[in-house]
C-alpha cells in the first residue's frame, strides 16, 4: 500500500528541512479538503443569498481561515507528543463538557446545553471531544500492550471514554453520543486483540435502547417517531425529512442548476445551511451532482486508510482509523437523514455544513491525517 | 507489532508486543470496515437513485408546482412633531410600482416605459434598481418607482396583463407637509446602496426601502423605523397564490409576524418659531439661525439656508436637480447651524474681557484712548473706528478692538483659549446631529505645531478672528450659559419618543454639560455693555434700528480670511466669499433671559446691519405670538 508517489526518496540526508517537508505535505488530502470546502461555499451561497441570513456566507469563510490554520498547527506538532498529552486533552475536553452543563447556553430553548461563549465565539465541547477521544484511543492501542487485555484494564479505558460519552448524551445531545460511540467501536473493531468486547458492547448497547428510550426527551422521541411514520404528522416533526426528499428528488437527474433550488431558496427548510446543505446541493445538481459529493467523500476515505497503512508506528495507524471512522460516521448520518434513511440528529456534513465548530474540529482532524503522513518515513 | 502491514517503518522500530491482531486478522478486519463503508454509500447511492431518477418527475412537479414566498409587510415610519404636535414629517398613502427581476421581460418593461412616457433619468434608475435587485434575490420584487401617484398608478394597475413581473403597491409615503420647513434639521430619506443593502438586510430591512439620510431621519432611524412584518404565502407555478388551507400544509410555523409600527419622535423646536425665523432671513443668501431656551438648553428653532425641499430629496431628486444643488457655492447640504465652522468676531470677546477681569488685568473704570490702531512688534492692528475714550463697557458697546487688543496682550492666547473652551467653544456640543462640528480654538501649542508663534496671533483671537472657528449652535450656548448664570447646558432637539397611541416611550430631560466658574461682577459688566449695544445710541445694532422690546446683544462682524475665488464661483447678489459674516448673539428680556438668539449671515456684510434686523424680527414676531396665545 505505500508508494503514493510523493513518498521521499530514501536518502534524505543533507535535504534541507524545509524541501523535506514539504515534499512530505499531503497534497492530495489537501486538494481534497479544498474540493470539499469548495462546494461548501457554492451551495451555502446558493442557500442563503437574498435572504436575510446572506452574511453566513463570509462568517463561513472567515471560519475557513481559521480552520486552515487549525490544519497547519495540528499538522506542524508532532503527534507524538500530542498524544503522550493525551490524557490531558481528554480531561480538559470533560472539564468542558461539565463548564458547559453549569453555565452553557440552551440552544433553541429546548432545554440543552451545548455551546460554551468564549469571547463573543460559540464553542460546542462535545465536538472537540471527537478529536480527544481519537488521540486516546490512539494512546491506548499504542506499541506495546499485552497479549490481553485484563477485565480490569478494559473497565478503565472503557470507563474513560463512557464518561465523556455519557456527559454528552444528558446534554442531551443523542447525536454526537451515538457518533462517539461508534467511532470508538470502529477503532476498536480494528485494533483490539480480540473483537469480542466490541461485539458485547454493541450488543448491550441495543439492549439499552428501550431505557435509553425512557429518558430521552420528548423532542427526540418525536423525531425518532416522524422517521419511523413520517406521514402521522407532517406539518411537524416529519416536515423536514418530508420536505428534505422533496428536494433531493426534484433535483433529478442532473438538478434544477446553480441557484435554482426553489424548495431550499424558499424556506421550505428552515437552517437548511446547517443540517441539510445535502439536499440543497442534491437539489440544484441532481443525481450526478450527489454522485459527485459522496464520489470525494469515497476518496478522502480511501485517503485516510491509505495514510493509516502506510503510518509509521501503531498511533498514527490509529489516528488515521479514528479520522476515517469519525468522516465516515458524519458523512454517512448526515446523508441518510437527508434522505430520510435516519431520524434528524444534529450530524454535521464534514466541511459543508455551516458552522465554526464542525469546520474547525474536522480542519484539526484532517492536520492530524498530514500530520502522520508527513512523519511517515521518520521525519 | 503488525497492527497493519504497512511501511517498513511500521514494524521496525516499535517492538512487537504479541498482542495485536495478527496480520491476516487485521486484514480481515479491515476488509469488514471497507465492505460496511461500502455497503452503506451503496445503500445511499440505492436511495439517491430512487428518489431522483426514479421518482424524480413527481417530486419536480409537486415542488415546482408550489413555492413559498416571503415578504415584508412594511412598518408605517413614526412622525416627527414639533413640541405642539405640529407634524413636521409624516405619512402619507401612495403608489409604489415593484417588479421582479426574473419575471421582468425587455418587452413588459418597454411597455411600462410607453405607458408612463418616463424620461430617460426614469428609466436610468430603473435599471439601476433592477441590478441591484438581480444581485440580491432575482426572486423578490424590488421598487422601482416611488410614489407615481393616482393617475399613473391606475394606468399601470389597469394594464398589469400586458406587464408580467410588474406589482402596483400601496404603501405609505414619507412626506413633509411644512415643505422646507427645518429641512437640515429633519433631513430626508432615500433609497440605500448597495453597500448599506448587504449590512442592513441583516437588520429586517427590505433592500427596497428608504432610509433616514441626513438630520432627525438619520440620527433617530432606530425609532422610526419601527420592526417590519413577515407574511409568508404558497403560490403555483403560474404565481397565483395559493387558499390557506393549501398553504398549512406548505408552510411550517407562523405565516404572519405582524408589522411593529415606529415611534413618534417629538421636538423641543417650535414650527411657528421656526417659520417665523425662516422668513426673517428670506432676504439673505446664507445663514444661520438657533434660538435656544437659556433655562434648559432646550432648541426652540435651527435655520441653516439655503436648504433644499425634503419631499424632493426623498425619492423625486432627478440628476440635473442633484447636481445643481451640489454645484452651489453656497453649499446647500451643508447645515450651517451646527456643521459649518466660523470665525465669530466681536460676539466672541467675552472671553477676552472674562479672562481679563478674572485675572485682575484690569478694572470695570479702566480707560483707554483708541487711535484707531494698535501696534504690536511691528504689526499694525486696525480697529472699524476711532473710538477714542472708551471702558470696558463702552468698548462692548462700540465694539472696539483696540480695547480688547489690549487685554489679550496682557492674558496672553492660552488663557483666552481657556475660557473659550470652558464656554464650550471649540468642542461638539453633542446634539447628535449632522456631524455637530468642533471647530477649533487655537493655543500657543497649537501654532508651534504648525511653525511659529507669534504674539500677535493672541491680538487676533482677542476678538474672535485669526483662527478662532466655532459653530452657531456652540455659540449660542455659550450665550445660554452667560444667560442663565453659568449653567453649559447640551443642547436638547428632541423632547420625547412616544408610541403612535400617545404613550411615553422615552422622555429626554435637561442635561448641563459643565456648570462654569463665574465672577458675577464679570457677567454684570458683560450685560451691561450688551444693553448698550441694543439700547442706547453709539451702541453697534441701536445705531441700525431700535426695538422696544428688551433685548440686549452683541454684533459682530467676522472677516474672512484671504482667498482666492475660483472659476467655478459664480457671483450671488449678496453673497461674496470676500464679504465679512454678520453676527449677532442676543437675548430677551434682558433681565432673566427667556430666549437666547444667535443669528450668522454668512458673507453678508455687517453685523448691526445684517444681522440684527433678522433678529430683531425673529423676536418680536416670538413676543407678538405670545401675547395672541395663552399661556401654557
Amino acid at each position: 500500500m505505500r508508494g503514493t508517489g510523493l513518498a521521499l526518496p530514501r536518502a534524505t540526508i543533507g535535504v534541507s528541512r524545509w524541501r523535506r517537508f514539504r515534499a512530505g505535505v499531503d497534497w492530495p488530502l489537501i486538494l481534497t479538503i479544498v474540493a470539499l470546502c469548495t462546494v461548501g461555499l457554492l451551495n451555502l451561497y446558493s442557500a442563503t443569498r437574498g435572504t436575510r441570513h446572506h452574511a453566513k456566507f463570509d462568517t463561513q469563510v472567515q471560519w475557513m481561515v481559521v480552520g486552515a490554520i487549525a490544519f497547519a498547527c495540528a499538522t506542524i506538532i508532532d503527534y507524538r507528543a500530542m498524544v503522550r498529552l493525551a490524557w490531558i486533552g481528554l480531561g480538559i475536553a470533560i472539564v468542558l463538557l461539565v463548564v458547559v452543563r453549569l453555565l452553557g447556553e440552551g440552544a433553541h430553548g429546548k432545554g440543552s446545553y451545548r455551546w460554551l461563549n468564549i469571547f463573543g465565539m460559540g464553542i460546542q465541547p462535545s465536538e472537540l471531544t471527537k478529536l480527544m477521544v481519537i488521540i486516546v484511543l490512539a494512546r491506548m492501542f499504542q506499541d506495546s500492550e499485552p497479549a490481553r487485555y485484563s477485565p480490569g484494564e478494559l473497565a478503565l479505558g472503557g470507563l474513560a471514554l463512557a464518561l465523556p460519552i455519557g456527559l454528552i448524551a444528558v446534554q442531551p445531545d443523542l447525536g454526537t453520543a451515538i457518533l462517539l460511540t461508534l467511532i470508538v467501536l470502529t477503532v476498536g473493531f480494528l485494533a483490539m486483540p480480540s473483537v469480542w468486547p466490541m461485539i458485547y458492547t454493541t450488543l448491550a448497547g441495543l439492549l439499552a435502547i428501550p431505557i435509553l428510550w425512557e429518558k430521552m426527551q420528548d423532542y427526540q422521541k418525536n423525531r425518532v417517531l416522524a422517521f419511523l411514520d413520517p406521514a402521522s404528522d407532517p406539518t411537524g416533526n416529519g416536515w423536514h425529512t418530508r420536505q428534505s426528499i422533496f428536494a433531493v428528488g426534484s433535483g433529478k437527474i442532473w438538478g434544477k442548476g446553480y441557484g435554482e433550488g426553489t424548495q431550499n431558496q424558499f424556506d421550505f427548510l428552515p437552517e437548511h445551511w446547517t443540517d441539510f446543505p445535502y439536499s440543497v446541493w442534491a437539489e440544484e445538481w441532481g443525481f450526478v451532482g450527489s454522485l459527485f459529493l459522496i464520489a470525494i467523500f469515497g476518496f478522502l476515505l480511501v485517503w485516510i486508510l491509505n495514510v493509516a497503512l502506510s503510518a509509521r508506528d501503531r498511533v498514527g495507524a490509529v489516528i488515521c482509523v479514528g479520522v476515517a471512522a469519525m468522516t465516515f460516521w458524519h458523512v454517512a448520518v448526515n446523508i441518510a437523514m437527508v434522505l430520510g434513511l435516519a431520524p434528524v440528529v444534529g450530524v454535521t456534513l464534514p466541511f459543508i455544513s455551516y458552522g465554526g465548530s464542525s469546520l474547525v474540529v474536522f480542519f484539526l482532524a484532517m492536520g492530524l491525517v498530514a500530520n502522520v503522513s508527513l512523519r511517515k518515513h521518520g521525519y | 507489532m503488525m497492527f497493519l502491514r504497512g511501511s517498513s517503518g511500521l514494524g521496525g522500530g516499535l517492538g512487537g508486543g504479541g498482542g495485536a491482531p495478527a496480520l491476516a486478522e487485521l486484514h480481515r478486519r479491515l476488509k469488514w470496515i471497507a465492505l460496511l463503508i461500502v455497503t452503506t454509500f451503496l445503500l445511499l447511492v440505492g436511495r439517491l437513485w430512487q428518489l431522483q431518477v426514479m421518482r424524480g418527475d413527481s417530486y419536480y412537479e409537486r415542488t415546482v408546482s408550489n413555492v413559498v414566498k416571503e415578504r415584508y409587510l412594511s412598518s408605517v415610519r413614526g412622525k416627527i412633531l414639533d413640541r405642539k404636535g405640529v407634524p413636521l414629517a409624516d405619512n402619507r398613502p401612495a403608489f409604489t410600482v415593484y417588479a421582479t427581476p426574473k419575471q421582468l421581460t425587455q418587452e413588459s418593461k418597454d411597455e411600462l416605459v410607453r405607458l408612463l412616457a418616463l424620461s430617460g433619468d426614469e428609466i436610468a434608475k430603473i435599471d439601476e434598481r433592477l441590478d441591484l435587485g438581480k444581485k440580491r434575490d432575482p426572486r423578490n420584487p424590488i421598487a422601482i418607482l416611488e410614489d407615481i401617484g393616482r393617475d399613473r398608478a391606475s394606468i399601470v394597475e389597469q394594464a398589469l396583463a400586458r406587464l408580467p413581473g410588474v406589482e402596483v403597491h400601496h404603501e405609505p409615503y414619507r412626506y413633509y407637509p411644512q415643505g422646507e420647513l427645518a429641512a437640515h434639521m429633519i433631513g430626508y430619506m432615500t433609497q440605500m446602496t448597495a453597500a448599506e443593502a448587504d449590512k442592513l438586510s441583516n437588520q429586517g430591512y427590505d433592500t427596497s426601502e428608504l432610509v433616514g439620510r441626513y438630520g432627525l431621519e438619520s440620527a433617530w432611524e432606530n425609532y422610526l423605523r419601527g420592526k417590519k412584518g413577515i407574511e409568508r404565502y404558497a403560490v403555483d407555478a403560474r404565481g397565483q397564490r395559493l387558499d390557506d388551507r393549501t398553504a398549512a400544509t406548505l408552510i411550517q410555523g407562523e405565516r404572519t409576524i405582524a408589522a411593529v409600527p415606529g415611534a413618534n419622535v417629538v421636538l423641543t423646536i417650535d414650527a411657528d418659531l421656526q417659520r417665523l425665523a425662516e422668513k426673517a432671513v428670506r432676504g439673505v443668501q446664507a445663514a444661520a439661525v438657533v434660538v435656544v431656551e437659556p433655562g434648559t438648553g432646550k432648541l426652540l428653532a435651527i435655520v441653516s439656508k439655503p436648504s433644499f425641499d425634503p419631499n424632493v430629496m426623498t425619492g423625486h431628486l432627478t440628476r440635473a436637480e442633484e447636481e445643481l444643488l451640489l454645484s452651489d457655492p453656497r453649499k446647500p447640504f451643508v447645515d450651517k447651524a451646527l456643521r459649518a465652522t466660523y470665525p465669530p468676531g466681536s460676539i466672541f470677546k467675552f472671553i477676552t474681557a472674562f479672562a481679563a477681569l478674572e485675572d485682575n488685568q484690569t478694572t470695570e473704570d479702566e480707560t483707554m484712548f483708541c487711535p484707531g490702531e494698535y501696534k504690536l512688534s511691528g504689526t499694525t492692528f486696525r480697529c472699524h473706528g476711532t473710538h477714542e475714550k472708551v471702558n470696558m463697557v463702552s468698548a462692548i458697546q462700540k465694539s472696539c478692538d483696540f480695547y480688547f487688543y489690549n487685554l489679550a496682550e496682557r492674558v496672553g492666547l492660552d488663557r483666552i483659549a481657556t475660557v473659550a473652551r470652558d464656554y464650550g467653544l471649540g468642542a461638539p456640543t453633542n446634539l447628535g446631529l449632522n456631524g455637530d462640528s468642533g471647530g477649533r480654538i487655537p493655543t500657543k501649542a497649537w501654532y508651534e505645531q504648525r511653525g511659529r508663534y507669534k504674539v500677535g496671533f493672541a491680538t487676533n483671537a482677542a476678538i474672535g478672528q485669526g483662527d478662532v472657528e466655532v459653530t452657531v449652535l456652540q455659540m449660542a450656548m455659550a450665550y445660554a450659559a452667560l444667560a442663565n448664570g453659568g449653567k453649559l447646558y447640551v443642547p436638547q432637539v428632541v423632547e420625547r419618543v412616544e408610541g403612535n397611541s400617545g404613550q411615553r416611550i422615552m422622555s429626554y430631560e435637561p442635561k448641563i454639560a459643565h456648570t462654569i466658574k463665574l465672577e458675577p461682577d464679570a457677567i454684570d459688566i458683560w450685560r451691561r455693555g450688551m444693553w448698550k449695544v441694543t439700547n442706547e445710541p453709539g451702541g453697534t445694532a441701536f445705531d441700525h434700528g431700535h426695538s422696544e422690546l428688551p433685548i440686549a446683544g452683541k454684533t459682530g462682524t467676522a472677516e474672512v480670511k484671504k482667498y482666492h475665488k475660483t472659476d467655478a464661483e459664480k457671483d450671488i447678489e449678496g453673497w461674496h466669499p470676500l464679504a465679512s459674516h454678520a453676527w449677532f448673539a442676543g437675548w430677551m428680556p434682558a433681565e432673566d433671559p427667556e430666549v437666547v438668539i444667535v443669528v450668522m449671515v454668512e458673507h453678508g456684510g455687517g453685523g448691526g446691519t445684517v444681522a440684527w434686523p433678522i433678529a430683531r424680527q425673529i423676536l418680536e414676531g416670538y413676543e407678538a405670538k405670545k401675547h395672541k396665545e395663552p399661556a401654557k
